[in-house]
């Protein structure tokens, strides 16, 4: 009891505190909103926006942009002669991701079996190699309905001479367009089907990064407020004069740590509300996984909570600790940007670290739509850490 | 002189401060350090040195027994190929089950499944045929490397397709009939001129497509400098404004330690405890943004512009800095809430203000409108320009709303403490 009692007081001091607001509510609730919004692909056109400068006018090219404006990643973007001179500013601004420019006589030269390289304006971004890429392939389709014209007219010269270059120029007209059209269903394609027991397309949102991103952070930040309880206490000796008090010493320490573990468990119970309720994560598809993964991460922090409060020497140290603890655990848990995009050495590493188990457990749910056995072994290794850090935190603790 | 000895023992007990030092300087070249390390991949090319992607391959294609062409084991063959091992790390899997459970264990990241009917719908007219790619659905980049190898290589077959089947209609359009030979001609035909073409799983588009980089890239052109470039300038106003409060907090500190109040009763004038006091935090922070500016550059190889440029958006970012510290400071009554007050606000701000998302590509135009209401917004153009080596005309408008806001920050700040302590 006399551990409630104290993890009360605690809780009370905490909650009394106004900055408590700022810190456990209002920025959690801030950045979860502000970074799925930035991540979040999934609203409004989200092709990549190709500058399109067509000098040539012909066939070919009217067919390329058709094949561009159909394409499911590319957003055509017409110029005119006259905004030629700001093309280049403009990819390099990132308002265009890339920028085709066909040249003068590109049909002409193209049928008569001449190479004319088209240009591509791309910067050294994800953005521009992805639309390089895209571009390429429809290029690529194009000219093979060029080699397609080709290949059928000798056939039908083998069998029989064309009435005149007419004829002929026709018969390639006619055999360019019959194989654009069936490239917009090519014979052989690939489906893709994204992994998870409930066996139905998730569209991706960027919440599903920011919401459990933003947990995993904010769970290490709240230590700021909560650490900052146990450092005053013994800054004013208060920790010392308790202990003349019957209360025991492990029932010090862990009315404290059940004190941090009840205020990021509660953090982290908005912000999966909030993420259930506004943002279309679906927490609760697993309540179970969830709830596990929740208590794991919580008892997690509530064990670095206490060893920072074993490390911090006055109030200023203990948000240096805390601050210096979430941008560590943050990005190599990939809190701040999905592991994938970092190098293979950094995710590895970031696999070191208890925040990156928390995030795979959380994915494994919202995500990758799997069950609860897919939480059991990031939440295993949250309860070895947090065995490890609470065993560093009693071994340093001192009382005054 | 009263003024300069407040600001040296003010500076003093700033460079003293092991909390300060830490948030000073190793807190900036730890973060971007980190993020440095993580993406590393980018390469000095420009380029990107992708991800390993782990492929389960099910090949359940049944091609006809007594042909040898199979179009199922070439494509497992293509992609086991070594010129592809940097990116691909192929597993053949028993069926079609397995390889989906690989996925789902986590054991790979995308499994592939060709259908039984994939040769026969290669080699037969009007047949079709579809490639299933089940993916982990946390990826992105991974599954959209595998789609871009396999594209190039279904297209080749596509079009091959799509050539025989053309030639077939116009013929028959024009009283003619495609027998096979003529068909195995055409589609031969195809292949040859795609293999002329020089592409492969890099160009995809051979030499039909020339590729060129924006212009005034060149300092930057290296992606991953360009981008640990924008990490350190977000580090870097995010910490200078961190200390510039920190800086300002020092009247709190000497208020609650008696100081203040001794200070009051001597012959030095307010204006001149509170000039000191501001002079001293311009100085830390002027040393502060030149040491992670060396530092950073000769440790992450940032070229952070002309130097007159640098010099002019450095004064806008210390003046404001320092001038919000004041500000920020004169609403605070004790030091208890000073520190919370601190990292709350100017994290809030920070965010708000693009600081933290120097990383992140291609951020939709309405956050840059939103960064500029914060000072911290300011300074990131002022950072962002200099780093894209202009020339120092075009920093004059975001220095001088530093200089505006710092001065304005300043004023209000002062008068906020002169009532306070009057």
């Amino acid at each position: 009891m006399r551990v409630i009692d104290l993890a009360l007081k605690d809780w009370l001091q905490i909650v009394r505190d106004r900055k408590s607001a700022l810190f456990l509510v209002l920025m959690p609730i801030l950045f979860t909103f502000f970074f799925g919004r930035i991540f979040n692909a999934a609203e409004g056109d989200a092709r990549l926006p190709v500058g399109w400068l067509d000098r040539d006018g012909g066939t070919l090219t009217t067919r390329l942009r058709v094949m561009v404006e159909t394409s499911e990643a590319l957003r055509l973007v017409a110029l005119s002669e006259s905004e030629a001179a700001s093309i280049d500013a403009r990819v390099r601004d990132e308002e265009l991701a890339a920028a085709l420019i066909v040249p003068a006589g590109f049909t002409a030269q193209t049928l008569a079996g001449t190479d004319v390289p088209l240009t591509v304006i791309v910067p050294s971004t994800f953005a521009g190699q992805t639309a390089s890429t895209a571009l390429q392939a429809i290029v690529m389709r194009l000219l093979g309905t060029v080699q397609t014209a080709q290949l059928s007219a000798e056939a039908y010269e083998a069998r029989q001479p064309f009435a005149g270059s007419g004829a002929r120029q026709a018969y390639i007209e006619d055999a360019i367009r019959l194989a654009g059209d069936a490239w917009q269903q090519p014979p052989l394609m690939m489906t893709a089907e994204p992994a998870g027991s409930t066996g139905k397309a998730q569209s991706r949102t960027g919440f599903m990064q920011a919401s459990p991103g933003m947990i995993v952070q904010f769970a290490v930040f709240s230590l700021v407020t909560s650490a900052m309880v146990l450092v005053l206490e013994r800054k004013s000796k208060m920790l010392e004069r308790l202990l003349t008090t019957p209360i025991r010493r492990a029932e010090l320490i862990g009315g404290h740590m059940l004190a941090m573990f009840v205020v990021v468990f509660l953090q982290e119970a908005m912000l999966v509300a909030l993420g259930q309720l506004l943002f279309q994560v679906d927490y609760l598809r697993e309540p179970l996984g969830t709830l596990l993964m929740m208590a794991a991460l919580a008892l997690w922090v509530s064990s670095l909570g206490l060893f920072i409060a074993t490390l911090a020497r006055g109030p200023e140290q203990v948000i240096m600790w805390s601050l210096i603890a979430m941008f560590l655990f943050a990005p190599l848990g990939g809190a701040w940007f999905p592991l994938e995009v970092a190098g293979q050495a950094f995710a590895a590493i970031g696999h070191l670290t208890p925040a990156a188990w928390a995030m795979d457990g959380f994915q494994n749910i919202v995500t990758r739509g799997l069950d609860l056995s897919s939480t059991l072994a990031p939440a295993g290794i949250l309860l070895a850490y947090t065995v490890a850090f609470f065993g560093l935190a009693v071994w340093r603790f001192r009382f005054d | 002189m009263k003024a300069l000895d407040i600001a040296f023992k003010d500076t003093l007990r700033a460079f003293r401060s092991g909390f300060l030092l830490v948030m000073m300087f190793v807190a900036p070249l730890l973060i971007t350090g980190l993020i440095y390390f993580a993406f590393g991949s980018l390469t000095a090319s420009g380029g990107f040195d992708l991800p390993v992607t782990r492929v389960a391959v099910a090949n359940l294609d049944q091609p006809d027994p007594a042909s040898t062409f199979a179009v199922g084991q070439m494509l497992a063959d293509h992609l086991q190929d070594e010129s592809l091992a940097d990116l691909l790390q192929v597993t053949i899997a028993p069926g079609a089950a397995s390889a989906r459970a690989a996925v789902d264990r986590q054991e790979a990241d995308v499994a592939l499944i060709v259908p039984p009917d994939f040769t026969v719908a290669v080699l037969g007219p009007d047949l079709r045929a579809a490639l299933t790619l089940y993916y982990d659905p946390a990826l992105t980049i991974k599954p959209a490397i595998l789609r871009t190898l396999l594209g190039g290589f279904i297209d080749g077959f596509s079009g091959a397709k799509i050539a025989v089947g053309v030639t077939a209609l116009q013929l028959e359009a024009r009283g003619l009939s495609i027998d096979e030979a003529t068909g195995w001609s055409v589609a031969q035909g195809y292949t040859e001129w795609l293999q002329a073409s020089g592409a492969d799983h890099v160009h995809l588009a051979g030499g039909a497509m020339e590729t060129q980089a924006p212009s005034r890239d060149a300092p930057q052109a290296d992606s991953r400098r360009g981008m640990i470039g924008s990490v350190m300038a977000g580090m870097l106003v995010f910490f200078v404004f961190f200390t510039g409060a920190g800086s300002a907090s020092s009247i709190i500190h000497e208020d609650e330690q008696g100081t203040l109040a001794r200070l009051l009763t001597t012959p030095t004038s307010r204006a001149v405890i509170l000039g000191g006091k501001f002079a001293a935090s311009l100085f830390t922070l002027v040393v502060q943004a030149l040491v992670l500016l060396i530092a950073s550059t000769l440790v992450f190889d940032i070229h952070w512009g002309e130097p007159l440029t640098v010099t002019l958006v450095t004064i806008g970012l210390v003046v404001v800095a320092a001038g919000f510290g004041v500000l920020l400071m004169s609403f605070v009554k004790t030091t208890r809430q000073a520190g919370p007050i601190q990292g709350g606000v100017l994290t809030v701000m920070g965010l708000l203000g693009g600081l933290f998302t120097g990383f992140i590509p291609d951020l939709p135009k309405a956050f840059d409108t939103l960064s500029l209401t914060m000072p911290q917004g300011w300074a990131m153009r002022g950072w962002q320009i200099a780093l894209s080596s202009a020339s120092a005309a075009e920093t004059l408008l975001p220095v001088a709303v530093m200089l505006v806001l710092g001065t304005a920050f300043f004023a209000v700040g002062v008068l906020v403490f002169r009532r306070r302590f009057a």
